[in-house]
């Protein structure tokens, strides 16, 4: 099969590659730009692991083609520290035990991440309601909710004593 | 990563994070198909579309031929070349053997039963050219459940077996017939677990690199027993064990499903032999509803029967498991575990229990958290509320009355087991102060009057743990061990590597080993290291890290082993110091003189001595500073609690939402409360999914209708309430550190529980609930049946 050259930019750097009009965007992201954080657990669309942002809005990179991505703006897990200190919102998942074997991680962070941005002071119900689409196989949700709401006290802390 | 702590005292207890999470929050963690070898291929399988049909003929030509395309293996090209997948449990007397090959060779018994395997360059092209085999099949008639297997006529899935059952086994324990024919209540159903899947939100998979020069296979896989694997690879394709090494990367679950041996990963191998490259061979999601291992479905007819004041007298169950078309990694155990458990924690005098388990064409059972015993609790601790109320005794009262007090522990149950500890009565009564300190009672009341069904329900479980002694496995049919081995060392720089033939799945494990190593060492906790899932180089766990193992018994054997190494470096610093061992202290990593903190030397000193200046180093001992301790326990650790469910149910949708949840709960010492916690919340969540929404639902074809995560339903954040916990840690009275295990525990008491409050809630309809999951649809039904029958009046 031929292929197309794709290029988009992740997380700040400029990746360009061959891959067939088939490809999906995770795989992509993770085979061809070798960014493995980003996780594939169903491939149809429901668990929510493989979530990255395009443009600023959380995607499935499993339901979009690679191609459909050109010149397209992407932020992956891997962009989500500045590669030596975790971010607030990683660093409440670190306090509150938010992740067990960290597969739905990606997924879960990103989704609450783009959550934070629209809503700084989330409810329980709306932190729910969002992460309603990110399926965690491990943690009961509980900690990860926790993790979520702390990480909006602590924007909110940051906010005010700005 | 902040430092986390340069205490060495008190981290056992402590709710310390995880050491593990900073690579798994920043994208570095190493799934297994993260792993890229230089020159690695891809493989998919073809899997069978039918239930039952014979193998006439497989055409992989146009296959072959195709572009990128490096080999196919079909049944016929591994017959001779492999032996028939493991089972490593036979516990039934007369077990029969199913004995299929890792590709099917003549005959498919399941949707999904691999036919033919291609290797490519990418997933892609192995994708399409699975398209291109033409499977010649000739369709039989299809045993599409338990009554179509057990039928007069039933067409038979194995030619040479009198009919479709596996096996007979019965354990029986005074007369239960004459206890129950002179009871003064009796209550008798017949009740079902639906088939689940454990379903790790990462798939299962394996990549495989076999030398052919040197016959090496170096395996990755992501599994929970890389040593019963390697083991299990060696037996199955006649290798050595010091030729197979087996390595686990990050695992995204298990659950008990990556503890069994799958056939995908012989085929891997076989690819990688040869096509001498490494081949990476993944499930995918859809794969995997008929790929991994199902569990649970099972059908028990049970009887319990009491007294008047309440006392249970007898307890009569015949257990039928559902198994697939032939016997997974761990045959009918599960089955086994849910026939030998079904007393639960009431002393019953008089016990008839008997297990059948029959094949039907659905896929193979396997291992799942709870193994067995959610089945087993569900049955009794319905059972027990129905006795309750027919006698017209609170129900945990009735509870209370039956369970053996704290002073007839060890308790022998009269079916195989004997319970090590408990106080059963203690954790009741702290569940159900939890409940009415939150106001359950007022909850209900207030929701009633508002004409809303709620109710509450009740279910306490016991939990095999820390299993097990090696010497009983292997006498009751397990064709493996039950120990735990542990190696520690410290190095030249005085820091500690822990080595634990256990695996990290996201249990914690490396961060709880790590705790109990540095307390015990002395040492603080990031001066330890815990080195896990590789065959070559880490100690051997018998099993795996399944059956609530890991904190128990890879404590256990680790704290040993850290013992006789810290007494080791004591003789060492005696020596230098000039003072008797036994009057040493090591804190902090230094070791000093009790009383005198000022005389002391450093575990760093210790360590440069033993390794490179051996002129500081006693004559009489053997340079370098490492231990190792084999631990097989005496017997189980049996670890229990309560739950308790406030449940709401919609009469018109059929839906039901659990609007609260208390477990109370005891682990023997818990050396992590925040993991402890992080475990009971995710077992319970897979309780609930359990009892109300999980099930894979099978046509009268043998057909699979449930085969993606939008038919196949996990809770969501949405359906799961916050969890209020209650720890009780009465230490284990065999096992060194008194751990107990508690991974399985929320699978075990969620289903009874909730299935309890449901009837609370219908009660005025005297809908009883005697299927789970409790689906809309199942419950709607019920509803109706109930509410055209007049109900309870
Ligand atoms: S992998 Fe994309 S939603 Fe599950
Ligand atoms: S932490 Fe394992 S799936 Fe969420």
């Amino acid at each position: 099969m031929s292929k197309i050259d794709v290029q988009v930019t992740i997380n700040g750097e400029v990746y360009r590659e061959a891959c067939e009009p088939r490809r999906t965007l995770a795989d992509f992201i993770r085979k061809d730009c070798g960014l493995t954080g980003t996780h594939l657990g169903c491939e149809h669309g429901v668990c929510g692991a493989c979530t990255v942002r395009l443009d600023g809005q959380t995607v499935r990179s499993c339901l979009m083609l690679a191609v459909q991505a050109e010149g397209a703006s992407i932020t992956t897990i891997e962009g989500l520290s500045d590669g030596v200190e975790l971010s607030p919102l990683q660093q409440a998942f670190h306090d509150n035990h938010g992740l067990q074997c960290g597969f739905c991680t990606p997924g879960m962070l990103l989704t609450a991440q783009e959550l934070l941005e629209q809503n700084p002071d989330p409810t329980e119900d709306e932190v729910r309601d969002r992460l309603a689409g990110n399926l965690c196989r491990c943690t009961g949700y509980e900690f990860i909710v926790d993790s979520v709401l702390d990480a909006a006290g602590r924007q909110a802390a940051v906010a005010g004593d700005a | 990563m902040a430092v986390q702590s340069d205490e060495s005292t008190n981290l056992v207890g402590a709710r310390v994070k995880r050491t593990e999470d900073g690579r798994l929050l920043t994208g570095r963690g190493q799934f297994v198909d993260d792993l890229v070898l230089p020159r690695m291929l891809e493989a998919a399988v073809l899997r069978s579309p039918h239930a039952h049909a014979r193998i006439v003929g497989v055409d992989a030509s146009a296959a072959l031929a195709m572009e990128g395309v490096f080999g196919v293996l079909t049944g016929a090209d591994i017959a001779d070349e492999v032996e028939p997948q493991p089972v490593i449990y036979h516990v039934l007397p007369d077990q029969r053997a199913t004995d299929t090959r890792a590709i099917a060779t003549d005959r498919v018994r399941w949707v999904g039963q691999i036919v033919a395997a291609v290797v490519a360059r990418d997933r892609y092209v192995a994708e399409d050219a699975l398209a291109a085999i033409v499977v010649d099949y000739e369709p039989l008639p299809v045993v599409a459940n338990l009554d179509a297997a057990l039928a007069a006529d039933a067409p038979r899935l194995y030619d040479d077996w009198p009919d479709n059952v596996v096996g007979n086994i019965e354990w029986s324990n005074g007369d239960a017939d004459a206890a129950i024919a002179g009871a003064d209540a009796v209550v008798a159903r017949r009740m079902s677990v639906g088939r689940l899947l454990g379903c790790p939100l990462e798939p299962r998979g394996c990549v495989a690199s076999w030398d052919p020069f040197t016959d090496d296979l170096d395996i990755w896989m992501s599994t929970q027993s890389p040593n019963l694997a390697r083991d299990l690879l060696g037996e199955t394709l006649r290798l050595p064990g010091h030729r197979i090494r087996v390595r686990v990367p990050d695992v995204g679950g298990g659950f008990g499903n990556k503890f069994d041996f799958y056939p995908e990963e012989i085929i891997a191998s076989l690819l990688s032999k040869r096509c001498g490259r490494p081949v990476k061979l993944l499930e995918d999601r859809a794969e995997s509803f008929v790929a991994t291992g199902q569990s649970r479905e099972v059908v028990i007819e049970a009887t319990m029967a009491a007294k008047a004041d309440g006392t249970i007298v007898a307890l009569k169950a015949e257990v039928r498991t559902v198994c697939g078309g032939a016997l997974g990694t761990v045959g009918v155990g599960p089955g086994w575990l849910s026939a030998t458990m079904m007393t639960g924690v009431y002393k019953i005098p008089n016990v008839d229990v008997r297990l059948s388990p029959v094949l039907t064409n659905r896929a193979p059972m396997g291992s799942f958290r709870g193994w067995g015993q959610p089945e087993a609790n569900f049955v009794n601790e319905r059972l027990i509320e129905l006795l309750a109320e027919e006698l017209g005794i609170e129900r945990n009262e009735m509870r209370r009355r039956n369970f053996p007090a704290p002073e007839e522990f060890p308790y022998e149950t009269g079916v195989v087991f004997t319970y090590d500890s408990g106080q059963y009565g203690q954790c009741l009564d702290l569940c159900q102060d939890s409940v009415r300190e939150s106001g359950w009672p007022q909850r209900l009341e207030a929701a009633r009057a508002e004409g809303r069904s709620v109710g509450i329900g009740y279910g306490f479980h016991v939990e095999a743990t820390a299993f097990g002694p090696s010497r009983i496995l292997n006498l009751v049919g397990l064709n493996h061990s039950g120990f735990d081995e542990a190696v520690v060392r410290i190095d030249s720089t005085g820091r500690v590597t822990a080595f634990t033939g256990q695996v990290a799945m996201g249990q914690g494990i490396e961060t709880a080993l790590a705790q109990l190593t540095a307390q015990t060492m002395g040492v603080a906790l990031q001066d330890v290291v815990v080195v896990s899932g590789d065959t070559a180089t880490c100690p051997y766990t018998g099993y795996g890290t399944g059956a609530s193992r890991g904190a128990a018994m890879g404590g256990a054997s680790l704290m040993r082993a850290t013992e006789l190494l810290r007494e080791k470096v004591k003789r060492i610093a005696a020596y230098q110091l000039e003072a008797a061992p036994e009057d040493l202290e090591i804190h902090n990593g230094r070791i000093s003189v009790r009383g005198t903190p000022s005389i002391g030397v450093t575990l760093a000193e210790i360590g440069n001595a033993a390794y490179r200046r051996l002129s500081d180093f006693p004559a009489d001992e053997d340079a370098t500073l490492e231990e190792r301790y084999v631990f097989d326990p005496e017997n189980l650790a049996w670890s229990y609690g309560c739950t308790a469910a406030l449940v709401e149910v919609d009469r018109r949708t059929g839906v039901t939402q659990v609007l609260d949840y208390v477990i109370a709960h005891d682990c023997g010492t818990v050396i992590n409360p925040m993991i402890v916690d992080g475990q009971i919340h995710g077992g319970a969540t897979q309780g609930i999914g359990e009892a109300l929404y999980e099930e894979l639902v099978y046509d009268d074809q043998g057909g699979l209708t449930t085969t993606s995560f939008a038919d196949y339903t996990l809770p969501s954040a949405c359906e799961v309430p916050r969890f209020t916990l209650h720890h009780m840690d009465t230490p284990a009275p065999h096992i060194p550190g008194g751990m107990k295990g508690m991974g399985e525990a929320g699978t075990i008491g969620g289903p009874a529980a909730i299935a309890n409050a449901v009837d609370q809630a219908l009660a005025d309809i005297g809908v009883e609930v005697r299927a789970i999951p409790i689906t809309p649809p199942r419950l709607l039904d019920m509803i109706e049946t109930a509410t055209r029958e007049g109900g309870r009046s």
